[in-house]
């Protein structure tokens, strides 16, 4: 099997200040690789550098769409914007920053889908329905505002919005992040269901070492914009090598 | 079958003044399929540490561990996660799961990641769970709140409704009353019998000679500091 995304040597800058340097990073089909570090580690910065949001200055990002291998930084523009719609997905942690409030639920999950032009009126609100049914919202809400919606409403709904068109890769930066833990649990079982089901890659960064040892096969820890430790993400967690790592491990609180 | 040639295995704490801690140096091991290897010795001296190096959780600084040919090598954590998938089942002591997601699903979890057919794998999950005493008023209800004994039956469902070739135990019968640690004890013998490699810990002797396990003292084979 190969690789659907494949980062190399990957560099971000801001100005003087390095937000990221010398990352890499493989992930397979239906595989999931945490990001973990403390606030102001690069982990936000990494997941932006390679989803589109930000131009890294340096590295290379390879996605294999297809068995066609794209070098997502040196393609044009609309292009990239097409990927980014298609193959490609991004969740984030405050649900607002990535749903329109002034724009009914359904009319948020069929964006993307009429972004790469469906036209058929009952299709797209049949594919809606069916998302809705997916991440657990009523059909009834169909028409609300998501101003009406709960937190973790607001969560499942972004994670619908994002999902509708099949994309292969997933970003999600800190997708329970600020949610109460009942409803963080109910993410959490939505999220490993849907990478199971659609056999989904999904790259996702969180504080929360916890919440990173249910989801993900291989773990990534930054600190000061780098990559200190990765690998398994049972081992990484269980027998940390790095002293950062061992740090952060023992720095859990236990229930 | 599952063998570890020549292990050396430390820890190294780094915020704890450096201190090293030597488990094993030059251990060597060998479970044949069809086999249950008990492994013995007070506590402290590394038997959960070896299940976890076979099982990829903990880290060796050198020799190797082949599972089935297959070298655990953690320079490819890809590798060792499609082992997990095919290869090694592990009964860990405690339950770890996501709140709020149903007993049935659980135990379900193994299959479906290899794609099975939903109905098939919900009847096979059944099965293992009224062979191991779980309530069928407890399966749409989240283990996390079960008792010691029931949370551990969990476990070993899930762990055991899959045919894997090498199986790993951390005192699977512990919290269990006689009567379900036979049932246990009995489903491990079926693994046993259709090929399958098992290592596991025992705590008591009784589980040991019933398993007809063939018992290895670490402390014998391995010589740390």
């Amino acid at each position: 099997m190969e690789p659907i995304l494949s980062v190399q040597n990957l560099n971000k800058y801001y100005g003087d200040q390095v937000g990221c340097k010398n990352m890499n990073m493989t992930l397979y089909p239906g595989e999931v690789v945490g990001v973990v570090g403390e606030s102001g580690s690069g982990k936000t910065t990494f997941i932006n550098s390679i989803s589109g949001n930000l131009n890294p200055d340096r590295g290379k990002i390879l996605i294999n769409k297809d068995n066609e291998i794209i070098n997502f930084l040196e393609i044009s523009e609309s292009l990239k914007r097409l990927l980014i719609r298609t193959e490609l997905a991004f969740v984030h942690q405050n649900p607002r920053d990535g749903l329109r409030l002034d724009v009914s639920a359904g009319g948020n999950i069929s964006e993307r889908l009429m972004s790469i032009g469906q036209r058929n009126y009952g299709k797209i609100r049949q594919t809606i329905f069916k998302w809705l049914d997916k991440v657990e919202i009523d059909k009834s809400r169909v028409d609300d505002f998501p101003r009406t919606f709960s937190g973790g409403m607001l969560q499942r709904l972004q994670i619908a919005k994002n999902l509708v068109t099949s994309p292969k890769i997933i970003f999600m930066d800190e997708p329970t992040g600020g949610l109460d833990v009942s409803v963080q649990a109910k993410i959490l079982d939505l999220l490993r269901k849907l990478v199971r089901e659609l056999n989904l890659s999904v790259v996702i960064v969180s504080h929360d070492l916890a919440v990173i040892r249910l989801l993900a096969d291989k773990i990534i820890v930054m600190k000061n914009g780098e990559a200190v430790e990765s690998g398994l993400c049972d081992q990484v967690l269980d027998d940390p090598q790095h002293s950062y790592t061992q740090l952060l491990v023992s720095s859990v609180l236990q229930v | 079958m599952i063998e570890l040639n020549n292990i050396t295995k430390k820890f190294t704490l780094h915020n704890q003044g450096r201190t090293n801690i030597s488990v094993f140096k030059n251990l060597n091991l060998k479970i044949n399929p069809g086999e249950i290897v008990a492994l013995t010795g007070p506590s402290g001296v590394g038997k959960s540490s070896i299940l976890k190096m076979i099982y990829g959780n903990y880290f060796f600084q050198s020799g190797e561990i082949k599972i089935n040919n297959y070298k655990i090598d953690h320079k490819y954590p890809r590798n060792i996660i499609e082992l997990r998938k095919n290869t090694i089942g592990y009964v860990s002591q405690f339950l770890r799961v996501i709140p709020r997601v149903p007993t049935i699903e659980i135990v379900m979890e193994p299959l479906l990641k290899i794609n099975f057919d939903q109905e098939e794998v919900r009847e096979r999950a059944e099965k293992i769970l009224l062979d191991l005493n779980i309530d069928k008023n407890l399966w749409n209800l989240s283990p996390l709140t079960f008792s010691g004994g029931e949370q551990q039956r969990v476990n070993v469902a899930r762990g055991l409704i899959r045919n894997y070739p090498c199986l790993l135990l951390d005192e699977p019968t512990a919290s269990l009353d006689n009567v379900n640690k036979d049932i246990v004890l009995n489903l491990i013998n079926e693994k046993k019998d259709k090929g399958s490699s098992i290592i596991g810990i025992f705590h008591d002797e009784s589980s040991r000679k019933y398993l007809n396990a063939r018992e290895i003292d670490i402390t014998k084979i391995s010589h740390a500091n």
